[in-house]
């Protein structure tokens, strides 16, 4: 046979482009991992981002109070991974047919990946049959919902309250029971005009916080972005009001407009005393506060968030973590045990606050003895859990979609507009959705 | 067949076989990671695929609703604008240090080319954190230096769209001037001092000298580096994303950074691949005009 250069070329062209085929043809299905393990060793691989559910889940395995009993004898391999590299390699390696953690740690905002084209039914477990007997005993489980199924079970409830510096409201002659998020605006403006001091901050830095910070305030006046059906609600009266309290709050003064709110720029304004109250959820009091001013310990306290004048809660919620058990795996029920007995459980919940200070998610835990009596030393001693049972009470649900990150993108550029003033809340809102319109109708 | 016969013929094949067996490492590999790839890239570019599953045949689906796209048309406005301002503005300033690099007895020379090179080596993580702390509108040091200086320092550098751009320029500008600045500096060490003697001597200036002389002799080196850096800058990614995310809104996204979003958070690969295709299309389109303009590869 003749055979020359072009020919060459042309077979291993071809060749390369069957592997190809093949090989994506080939990832069409997810890999099957053999016969259940139904009791015995259970060495569980898991995925997540933050070291705190790392040590959690490793102490957990071997905790006798939440693991006794089990038909397995659990041990944890934790591999650290950055938030959005969890869902693709989760897929990447589904794809590949390579070997999948057991559980793995998926943030809110990385969830909608998996909404779509029926990922997360083919990924994940369906954990509704653990979470349907709890009814609305169990929050936050909407966010990490598809069709109705719970495929992640969140880690932390992330209530938002207002932290303040009690010493500087005291000196400030600002009351800490404000009412109304219009009465505090008004002060809040004096208090700018007199002091150069703010209290509260607006994210102008990237989409992710602006548009994050718009709806922690969003569901505390009862609006959404999305309903429980996915539909997008944005357009709202409620909205409106929003986004024009968050403007007024940046005009007057009374809100520091912020490119960070975890990093230099609000370490600055809160080492300043320039920033001396902020709507955040309970985790920014470690990540944010104590980490960036840890000397200004004792002279901050948590309340229940302000409430509008037109209504809506005095709680809220942004951010959280949910774990999710990847299915038809030789250990995936010894996952969903495991996960069962350190989520659902009342121990595990405390053990889960004395591990990270994550917030529990049964809702009456927050009534129970144990959780009210727990102080916090750089809240001032403060008996935290009577201010965020209050919240966690009126805590409104948080509904996602596939295209909650094309909303992101969207509503960013629009909503930093109108906190500018460069457009109006209406015009700056109806902007965003169309956006968002075009590119998800195409 | 006769037993002299057939090694005959084994001969014959293995040598008729072996210079494609020397010379098949390069096409296997050439197929495994270029033609498979970019196959694999445009058949998926032609679906509708999040990841798992049966990818959708949609046909030229993808690419129709690319030129609708407003975020697609932003992003490439701002590639052009990064692109145009890297051989515009970067290159002229390379060979502009390169030349004050070259000057005969210029003291600490090494110690220039050294904080010249640095942050070609730094980690793009440390460069996004300290420009992050430089520009931030609130408390950044370049608003306090202008505070002090001129009593102005309200510019919001990262969350303005048009200053967002700049900032993203500027950090282009510092990161890759160095780098270009040792691929001139070694031209100009290679350009013979007897053609500058002999200009001189013919009455030639120092302008005069570096058009006829220096521009000429680096024309080899200047092809390279704009055909370089036009395509590393029309494939731009790491300067806006660890800036500005791609804002404020989309007011510094890159094609590179919408077919990341597209793919890594949207689930949307068919459609992350049509814009791979189409940024692939436009670089090497944009590579053989800079090549052909530069006259990259023709004898002199």
């Amino acid at each position: 046979m003749e055979l020359n250069r072009r020919d060459l070329l042309k077979v291993l062209g071809l060749a390369g482009l069957g592997v190809a085929g093949g090989g994506v043809l080939a990832g069409c299905t997810t890999s099957g991992g053999g016969a259940p393990v139904l009791s015995g060793n259970a060495d569980l691989d898991l995925w997540t981002h933050d070291p705190g559910y790392a040590t959690f889940f490793t102490d957990a395995a071997t905790d006798a109070a939440l693991v006794g009993g089990s038909a397995w004898t659990f041990g944890v391999d934790v591999t650290s991974i950055a938030p959005a590299d969890i869902v693709s390699r989760l897929i990447t390696q589904a794809v590949a047919q390579r070997p999948l953690p057991q559980l793995a740690g998926l943030v809110i905002d990385q969830f909608p990946r998996v909404m779509r084209a029926d990922i997360a039914e083919n990924l994940f477990v369906d954990l509704t049959s653990l979470t349907e007997p709890l009814g609305d005993r169990l929050l936050k489980t909407q966010p990490y919902s598809v069709d109705g199924k719970v495929y992640a079970l969140e880690s932390d409830n992330s209530v938002s309250v207002m932290f303040y510096r009690a010493d500087l409201f005291e000196q400030l002659g600002i009351p800490d029971d404000v009412g109304t998020w219009e009465e505090l605006l008004e002060i809040g403006a004096g208090v700018a005009a007199d002091t150069g001091r703010a209290i509260g901050m607006v994210a102008n830095g990237d989409n992710g916080s602006i548009v994050n910070g718009f709806t922690q305030l969003l569901l505390q006046r009862g609006g959404s972005l999305y309903d429980a059906d996915g539909n997008l609600t944005v357009v709202s009266d409620e909205s409106v009001e929003v986004l024009e309290l968050m403007a007024a709050g940046v005009r007057s003064g009374a809100f520091l407009p912020l490119s960070d709110p975890y990093g230099g720029a609000v370490a600055a304004a809160l080492k300043e005393n320039q920033l001396i109250a902020t709507v955040m959820p309970n985790w920014y009091e470690v990540y944010g506060l104590q980490a960036n001013v840890p000397d200004q310990s004792g002279r901050w306290r948590a309340r229940t968030i302000p409430r509008f004048t037109g209504g809506g809660h005095i709680g809220s919620t942004l951010g959280g973590t949910a774990f999710a058990v990847l299915k038809d795996q030789p250990l995936t029920d010894a996952a969903t045990d495991l996960l069962r007995r350190t989520y659902l459980s009342e121990d595990g919940q405390l053990a889960r606050y004395h591990a990270g200070a994550y917030m529990p998610t049964l809702v009456d835990l927050y009534q129970a003895t144990r959780f009210q009596q727990i102080t916090d030393d750089y809240l001032g001693g403060q008996r935290v859990f009577e201010v965020y049972a209050a919240a966690a009470m009126d805590m409104p649900a948080f509904y996602q979609a596939a295209g909650a990150s094309v909303l992101r993108d969207s509503l960013g550029g629009p909503i930093l507009r109108a906190i500018n003033g460069q457009a109006s809340a209406e015009e700056a809102l109806t902007a965003g959705v169309h956006a968002y319109e075009r590119q998800v109708q195409q | 067949m006769t037993a002299t016969t057939a090694a005959t013929k084994l001969r014959s094949d293995q040598r008729r076989w072996a210079p494609y067996a020397f010379i098949s490492p390069f096409f296997v590999l050439f197929t495994v990671f270029l033609l498979v790839p970019v196959g694999a890239g445009i058949y998926l570019s032609l679906t509708d695929w999040a990841g798992l599953g049966e990818p959708d045949f949609i046909g030229l689906a993808n690419y129709s609703r690319l030129l609708g796209d407003a975020s697609f048309g932003a992003a490439l406005g701002n590639t052009a604008f990064y692109t145009l301002f890297a051989i515009v503005v970067v290159l002229p300033v390379s060979l502009l240090i390169a030349l004050g690099l070259d000057t005969r007895g210029l003291r600490l020379r090494d110690f220039f080319r050294l904080t010249y090179f640095m942050p070609v080596v730094l980690s793009p993580i440390i460069i996004a954190l300290i420009f992050g702390l430089i520009f931030d509108g609130q408390y950044g040091l370049l608003n306090a230096v202008l505070e002090a200086l001129f009593g102005f320092g309200g510019v919001s550098w990262l969350t303005d769209p048009m200053w967002a751009r700049v900032v993203v320029v500027v950090l282009v500008l510092w990161r890759w001037t160095g780098y270009l600045t040792i691929f001139f500096l070694a031209g100009l060490q290679a350009i013979p001092r007897e053609l500058h003697e002999a200009a001189e001597l013919d009455g030639a200036g120092l302008v005069r000298r570096f058009f006829s002389v220096t521009l000429p002799q680096l024309r080899p080196v200047t092809a390279f580096i704009a055909v370089t850096m036009l395509v590393n800058t029309a494939q731009i990614f790491e300067e806006p994303f660890l800036l500005t995310q791609g804002g404020p809104g989309e007011a510094t996204l890159s094609v590179s950074m919408f077919v990341y979003r597209a793919g890594f958070q949207r689930q949307e690969l068919g459609y992350a691949a049509a814009a791979g295709v189409v940024m692939f299309v436009i670089v090497f389109v944009l590579g053989r005009i800079g090549t052909r303009a530069f006259g990259v590869g023709r004898t002199r």
